[in-house]
């Protein structure tokens, strides 16, 4: 019995450290309901595999469950190649989301999906390469290597898509060397 | 510059810290923590069979691809964590040498359509006769994390292939647990995605 209770403290530490951050972290991806579908699916992976929890840093383990649990919606539903399509429409149309920087937003989506997402895992849940190497289950070489490229991609893409800012560099640039 | 990029990507965050998310205190918060502590807690640690991955291995089986559970991929990952819903085995595939699709039938969706195995994946390494790709998206017959490419004769033998390179995206079918070439497998672009989407999307 006391296993028990030990048990569901240990799980409700965690619920507290991962339940709004993974809120986030769904809901960029995924609906309002299939983020709420989710967050059930990931709470319970976390309450079955509580031994596996990294109890100091459970955020991309959790991710990771996160990310198995979207990709098994989006099977089930037989509606996985529609959904970024959907979900870019939303969080384009999403009240709480004023896209500010259309250059930055057009050049990240030429980009492949999976550069997109280890863009995404970088800048807004803020991970480092070795957590999100976690929760794509590879290695932080590989991260490493792939965030680097997917930087050199965007900032490249940047370059054509935000001729004016490039512009304003090169004229800079051009300036500080008259004499 | 790496610190601007991140800076600047996250202004696109739909979910910044400003945007509101339900607390852990609320009752409705509480009511689901308390749900799901009622449930039993079915996995013992260790457990390699979950009932989650039989379906998978049944299909698999079906689709006669050879899987060889060379390396758990919470042992790849090198957390030493060992999530056993994370221990889908690679799927593993043959590529180059005779492949069925030799003698390169012409590319249409009609014939992509009933491929077994079909899959994007970016290669995460390219070693020897080794390619290991990450599987960004599953169209058909699987759900491993990971698949990895034999190619016994060596990667410059493919006939009909392709070079793979880190870090670059492909879209890949297999029959017989062989990769088919000549158009059915090769670097991800608009065009192929659309033809995968065409073939295997609701």
């Amino acid at each position: 019995m006391n296993s028990d209770i030990e048990r569901r403290q240990r799980f409700e530490l965690v619920a507290a450290k991962v339940y709004e951050p993974l809120q986030r972290y769904l809901r960029r991806r995924a609906t309002p309901d299939d983020a709420a579908d989710a967050l059930s699916d990931v709470l319970l992976t976390v309450w079955r595999r509580l031994d596996n929890v990294p109890p100091d840093i459970p955020l991309p383990w959790c991710y990771g469950v996160a990310r198995r649990a979207l990709a098994n919606q989006r099977r089930g539903r037989q509606r996985h190649l529609r959904l970024v399509e959907r979900m870019t429409t939303e969080a384009s149309t999403s009240p709480a989301h004023e896209v500010d920087d259309p250059a930055l937003e057009a050049a990240l989506s030429e980009l492949t999906e999976s550069d997109q997402e280890l863009l995404r895992l970088w800048a807004w849940e803020q991970l480092e390469p070795r957590e999100i190497a976690t929760v794509l289950q590879t290695t932080p070489n590989a991260v490493s290597l792939r965030l680097t490229r997917a930087k050199a991609k965007l900032e490249s893409k940047l370059r054509r898509q935000d001729p004016f800012t490039a512009g304003q560099k090169r004229d800079r640039h051009t300036e500080e060397h008259r004499p | 510059m790496t610190d601007e990029l991140r800076n600047r990507l996250s202004r696109l965050d739909p979910m910044a810290s400003d945007v509101p998310t339900e607390p852990v205190t609320t009752e409705s918060s509480q009511h689901l923590l308390e749900e799901i502590m009622t449930t039993p807690n079915l996995e013992q640690p260790g457990s390699s069979d979950s009932p989650n991955k039989r379906p998978w291995i049944a299909a698999v089986a079906a689709a006669a691809v050879v899987i060889v559970a060379i390396a758990a991929v919470g042992l790849l990952s090198g957390d030493g964590g060992g999530d056993p819903i994370a221990a889908t085995p690679p799927l593993e595939l043959n590529a180059g040498g005779e492949d069925i699709m030799a003698s390169c039938i012409a590319f249409s969706v009609e014939y992509l359509a009933p491929m077994p195995v079909a899959f994007e994946g970016t290669v995460v390494s390219a070693v020897g006769d080794t390619v290991t790709l990450d599987v960004d998206t599953w169209f058909k017959g699987g759900d491993a994390a990971q698949v990895v490419l034999n190619a016994p004769q060596g990667l410059e033998a493919l006939i009909g292939g392709f070079p793979f390179e880190e870090g670059t995206q492909y879209l890949i079918t297999a029959s017989e647990g062989n990769v088919n070439y000549c158009g059915f497998s090769g670097e991800s672009t608009p065009e192929m995605r659309a033809a995968f989407e065409e073939a295997f999307g609701s």
